[in-house]
C-alpha cells in the first residue's frame, strides 16, 4: 500500500510539473480559440471607441528566446504593468518556417481584434523567397515599435578601415572576400549587406555569402573563416567593446547612441547613400476593424513613450522607432519593392 | 582583478546563504524536470525565466545555471528507465542504461549515471575555473573545415554502433542523413523535401526523432509482446551499491570522458550530444570487451553521462566569455541573461566578476547537491517501473507527446512523432539499428553545412581540409578510427 502511495504521488508530481511547463501556451490557446468563435465580433458595435472585453493574445511566430518572442513578451508585460490595457495579454509561440506557420494561422482569424502578432523584415522577405503564401499585405499593420540596425563587422586586424575600402577590394576581386551572416541567402543578413554593396557599385552576383546558423557568424569571423560579418549591431557590440572586432559602418540614418556605438560611422557619412533598418512591430489579422486599429495604435504609442519601455529598450539595445498604422503600411510597401529589386538581380526571387 | 581574487569573489557569492538556497532551488527544479521524458533543459530554463524577473541578477543566474546542468544531470533517468530520452545528450546513455535496467539492475544503472554525472560535472568545473579565461580562443578556433572533420570522426563510429549487420547499420545511417536534409537549406535558402508544407521548412526537430525511434517504438514493442513476462519484475530494482570492481570499471571512462566532454562542449554547435556519442564510441573502441556494449555495460553508461555533464559546463565557456550561444539551450540561457540586463561576452569577466565567477563557483556546490538529491531518490524513482504496464505505456506516450508539443506547439509534429514511432518499430522488427540513424541525423546536418561553408569560402578547393591543422589531425584520427577495427580483426585472425 505504501509503495502504491509513493508511486501515485510521483506520478501526480510528474503530471503537475508537466502541466506547469506547458501552461503558458496551451491554456491561453484554448481560451482564445473559444473566445474568437463565440463572441469575437460582438463588441465591434458601430464605429466609435472600442475597448477589448476579453483577453488578448500576441503570437510570436518563432520559438522562445528570439527577437520576436522577447519583443512580444516585453510588450505584453509593460502594457499590463503600466496599466495601459486592463485585459490580460498572453504570448503564444508558433514557430516554424521562419514565421510562415504562425502567419498562416493568424490569416485564418479574419477580423478578430484579439489576435495580434509581432513581426519584422522576414514578413517581407520570406514571401519573396517563396516560402510563405502570406505577406504583410494580407495583414493589418498596427504600429511599429522598435528598430535595430545592422552593422558590417571585420576582425580587429583587417585591412579595411572604412566601408568604401572594403567595397573597393570587393570590386577588384570578389573571390577573395567571404561574407558571413546568420540567415540564408535572400534573407535579412544577406540582403542588408547586398543593398549597400549595390549602392557602392559592387557586382552583387559575385559576392561570396556563407550562412552560419546558431551564432556561428562571430566564430567564423574571429577564426578567419570569413572576412565580413553582416549582422545586427547588438550581436557584436560586446566584441567591439573588447576590441576583437571592428564595425566598419552601421546602417542607420544617423549615428547610434551609446559608449562604443557613437564612435561607429554610418554608411551615409562614408558616402554610401543607403540605410537599412530592422524594424519590429505589431500586426493584426486581415480585415481588422478600424476602431480596434485606432485603439491599439494609441496604446502602442503610449507604450513607446513610457519610461518603463525606454528601460527595456536600453537593456536589449533596441532603438525607438514608432510608426502608426498608415505610415507603417506605406513604409512596408516601399521596403518590399526595394527587396524585390535586389532579389530579382540576384535571381533569388520566387514571386 | 586577478583570477584568484575572482574565484574568491565567486565563492563568496556561491557560499552565501542566498547563494546556497538559489543553487539548491535551481538544481532541484532542473533535475526534476530533466527526469521527465521529453522535457529537458530548454523547457526547464524557459519555465524558470519568468520567475527571475526583478531578482538580483547574480543570484538569478546562479539559479538558472543550476536549472541547466541539473536538467542534464537528471536527463539520464528517463533514458535508462523508459528508453525515452528527454534531451539529445542522453540518447547514448540509453544504449546501455536501458538494457541494464531491463536486466533488473535499474538501481545500479541510475547510480552509475548519477556518479558519472557528478564526476563529469566536477572535473569540468575545475577545468572551467582554471582555463575559462584562456579557453575562449579554443571556442573560436574551429572553422568550417575543422567542424567537417570532427563530424567525420563521429561518423566513423556508425559501424561500431551496430550489432550484427553492418549493411543494415549503413542503410539506417543513410536514411538518417536524408532526414537531416529536410527543411530550408541555409546555404541557398531553398526548401528541400518540404513538399510545400510550411511545417517542414525548419526541418525536423531532434526530439521528435529520438522520442519516436526510441520511446514510441519501444512502446509498440511492449504492446506487441504483452504476453511475455516483463524482465524487470517490479520489486527488484537491484542494489544501488557498486562493488569495488564496478567502481574500478567506471572510474576510467568517467575520468577520461570528463575531459573529452568538456573540450567538445566548448565548441559551439558540438555540445553535449556529440560529446556523449563520441565518448561512448571511444570507450567502446578501447574496451577490452567491446561486445558487452549495448547489452548493459557499465562503461557504456559512465562514458556518455560523464561526457554530457562535462560538455554542459564546457558550453558555458563560449557563452560567458564570448556571448556566443553554441546550442538551442544556451541560446535560451542567453535570453535569461538579457532579461536580467546582463550581457555575457568578453567584457563580463572584467565588468561583473561576481556574476562570471559566481556562476562557476556555484557549480561545485550545485554538483554536490545534485549527487545528494539524486542518489537517495533512486529507489523511489525506479519504482516507476513497478507501475502496471498499461499505465506505464500510457504515461510514456503522454510525456512524449507533451515533450514534443512543448518545443514546437505544433500538432503537425505530433503526427511526425507517431510516424517516426512506426518507423522505429518497423526498423526494430527487421533488425535495423536505431543508433546509427540518430547519429547520422545529428552529425549529418552540421557536416553538410560545414562542408559547403568551407567549399564556398575556399572557392571549391578541397585542399582546405588538409591545410588547416585541426582539420588535418581530425581527418587522420578518422582514418585511424575507421581502420582500427579492421586491423584488430586481422590480427585476431592471425593469432588463431
Amino acid at each position: 500500500m505504501k509503495k502504491l502511495l509513493g508511486v501515485s504521488f510521483l506520478v501526480l508530481m510528474l503530471i503537475f510539473l508537466a502541466a506547469c511547463g506547458d501552461d503558458t501556451s496551451t491554456e491561453e490557446d484554448t481560451e482564445s480559440n473559444e473566445d474568437t468563435t463565440s463572441e469575437g465580433d460582438v463588441d465591434s458595435e458601430e464605429n466609435g471607441d472600442w475597448e477589448p472585453e476579453q483577453s488578448i493574445e500576441i503570437v510570436a511566430p518563432a520559438g522562445a528566446g528570439g527577437g520576436w518572442d522577447t519583443t512580444a513578451r516585453m510588450t505584453a508585460q509593460t502594457l499590463t504593468e503600466e496599466g495601459l490595457i486592463d485585459q490580460s495579454i498572453g504570448v503564444v509561440n508558433e514557430p516554424g518556417g521562419g514565421g510562415a506557420v504562425g502567419w498562416a494561422s493568424i490569416a485564418n482569424k479574419e477580423g478578430s481584434p484579439y489576435d495580434l502578432f509581432v513581426s519584422s523584415s522576414p514578413i517581407l522577405l520570406v514571401p519573396l523567397n517563396g516560402q510563405s503564401e502570406y505577406g504583410h499585405e494580407d495583414f493589418t499593420p498596427i504600429a511599429n515599435i522598435i528598430a535595430e540596425y545592422a552593422g558590417f563587422a571585420v576582425r580587429e586586424d583587417a585591412e579595411w578601415d572604412t566601408l568604401p575600402e572594403l567595397f573597393e577590394s570587393m570590386k577588384e576581386d570578389p573571390s577573395e572576400i567571404t561574407v558571413v551572416g546568420t540567415s540564408s541567402p535572400g534573407s535579412m543578413d544577406h540582403i542588408q549587406f547586398v543593398r549597400f554593396a549595390k549602392e557602392a557599385g559592387v557586382d552583387i552576383t559575385q559576392i561570396k555569402y556563407v550562412s552560419a546558423p546558431d551564432a556561428g557568424g562571430v566564430t567564423q569571423l574571429l577564426n578567419g573563416s570569413a572576412d565580413v560579418f553582416s549582422t545586427g549591431v547588438g550581436e557584436v557590440v560586446e566584441q567591439v567593446r573588447s576590441g576583437d572586432v571592428r564595425l566598419l559602418a552601421v546602417t542607420s540614418e544617423e549615428r547610434l547612441e551609446g559608449d562604443v556605438l557613437s564612435e561607429i560611422p554610418t554608411a551615409k557619412e562614408q558616402g554610401i547613400d543607403e540605410t537599412f533598418v530592422n524594424w519590429r512591430g505589431f500586426f493584426g489579422p486581415p480585415e481588422m476593424d478600424q476602431a480596434a486599429i485606432d485603439y491599439y495604435e494609441a496604446k502602442f504609442k503610449e507604450l513607446s513613450d513610457s519610461d518603463a519601455f525606454a528601460e527595456i529598450r536600453d537593456n536589449y539595445n533596441w532603438e525607438e522607432m514608432f510608426m502608426g498604422s498608415e505610415e507603417y503600411e506605406e513604409f512596408l510597401d516601399q521596403e518590399k519593392e526595394s527587396f524585390q529589386e535586389i532579389l530579382d538581380e540576384l535571381d533569388l526571387s520566387e514571386e | 582583478m586577478g583570477a584568484v581574487e575572482g574565484i574568491l569573489t565567486g565563492f563568496e557569492v556561491a557560499l552565501s546563504l542566498e547563494g546556497i538556497m538559489f543553487v539548491l532551488l535551481g538544481v532541484f527544479v532542473g533535475t526534476f524536470i530533466g527526469m521527465l521524458p521529453g522535457l529537458g533543459p530548454i523547457s526547464a530554463i524557459a519555465i524558470m525565466i519568468p520567475i527571475t524577473y526583478g531578482m538580483n541578477p547574480t543570484l538569478a543566474l546562479v539559479m538558472m545555471a543550476g536549472v541547466y546542468y541539473g536538467a542534464v544531470f537528471g536527463g539520464s533517468t528517463s533514458s535508462i528507465l523508459l528508453n525515452a530520452p528527454g534531451i539529445s545528450g542522453t540518447v547514448a546513455t540509453s544504449f546501455d542504461g536501458y538494457p541494464l535496467a531491463q536486466k533488473g539492475q535499474a538501481g545500479k544503472a541510475l547510480a552509475i549515471a548519477a556518479i558519472s554525472s557528478f564526476v563529469g560535472g566536477t572535473i569540468s568545473v575545475v577545468l572551467l575555473m582554471i582555463f575559462a579565461p584562456v579557453l575562449a580562443s579554443v571556442a573560436v578556433s574551429f572553422g568550417p573545415p575543422a567542424y567537417f572533420a570532427l563530424m567525420l570522426l563521429g561518423l566513423t563510429a556508425i559501424a561500431s554502433l551496430s550489432e550484427g549487420s553492418t549493411i543494415k547499420a549503413l542503410i539506417a545511417a543513410i536514411v538518417g542523413f536524408m532526414i537531416a536534409t529536410i527543411g530550408i537549406d541555409p546555404q541557398t535558402g531553398t526548401g528541400r523535401f518540404t513538399f510545400g508544407s510550411a511545417n517542414l521548412l525548419d526541418g525536423i526537430d531532434f526530439l521528435v526523432i529520438a522520442l519516436g525511434l526510441f520511446a514510441i517504438a519501444e512502446v509498440c514493442f511492449l504492446v506487441m509482446n504483452r504476453r511475455k513476462k516483463s524482465v524487470t519484475n517490479g520489486k527488484d530494482i537491484g542494489s544501488l551499491k557498486l562493488s569495488k570492481q564496478d567502481a574500478k570499471e567506471i572510474s576510467g571512462p568517467a575520468g577520461r570522458q570528463s575531459f573529452l566532454g568538456f573540450i567538445l562542449g566548448i565548441l559551439p554547435g558540438a555540445g553535449a550530444t556529440i560529446a556523449s556519442f563520441i565518448s561512448y564510441i571511444t570507450e567502446k573502441r578501447i574496451a577490452k570487451k567491446p561486445e558487452e556494449f549495448g547489452k548493459g555495460a557499465l562503461k557504456g553508461i559512465a562514458a556518455p553521462e560523464a561526457s554530457n555533464n562535462a560538455a554542459t559546463s564546457g558550453s558555458f565557456v563560449p557563452l560567458l566569455s564570448l556571448g556566443i550561444p553554441g546550442s538551442g539551450t544556451t541560446a535560451v540561457m542567453l535570453g535569461a541573461f538579457l532579461v536580467l540586463g546582463v550581457q555575457p561576452g568578453p567584457m563580463l569577466m572584467g565588468d561583473q566578476p561576481e556574476i562570471f565567477w559566481g556562476i562557476i563557483a556555484s557549480m561545485y556546490i550545485g554538483n554536490i547537491f545534485l549527487l545528494i538529491l539524486n542518489l537517495p531518490l533512486i529507489p523511489y524513482i525506479s519504482r516507476i517501473l513497478t507501475v502496471p504496464r498499461p499505465l506505464l505505456i500510457s504515461l510514456v506516450i503522454m510525456f512524449s507527446l507533451i515533450g514534443v508539443y512543448a518545443i514546437s506547439f505544433s500538432t503537425f509534429d505530433l503526427y511526425l512523432l507517431l510516424a517516426f514511432g512506426v518507423l522505429g518499430f518497423i526498423m526494430r522488427i527487421f533488425a535495423f539499428p536505431a543508433p546509427p540513424f540518430i547519429l547520422a541525423f545529428i552529425l549529418g546536418g552540421m557536416m553538410e553545412q560545414s562542408f559547403r561553408q568551407a567549399m564556398t569560402s575556399s572557392g571549391g578547393n578541397i585542399s582546405v581540409f588538409f591545410t588547416n591543422n585541426i582539420s588535418l589531425v581530425l581527418i587522420i584520427l578518422s582514418v585511424i578510427s575507421f581502420a582500427f577495427p579492421i586491423i584488430r580483426n586481422l590480427r585476431k585472425k592471425k593469432a588463431h
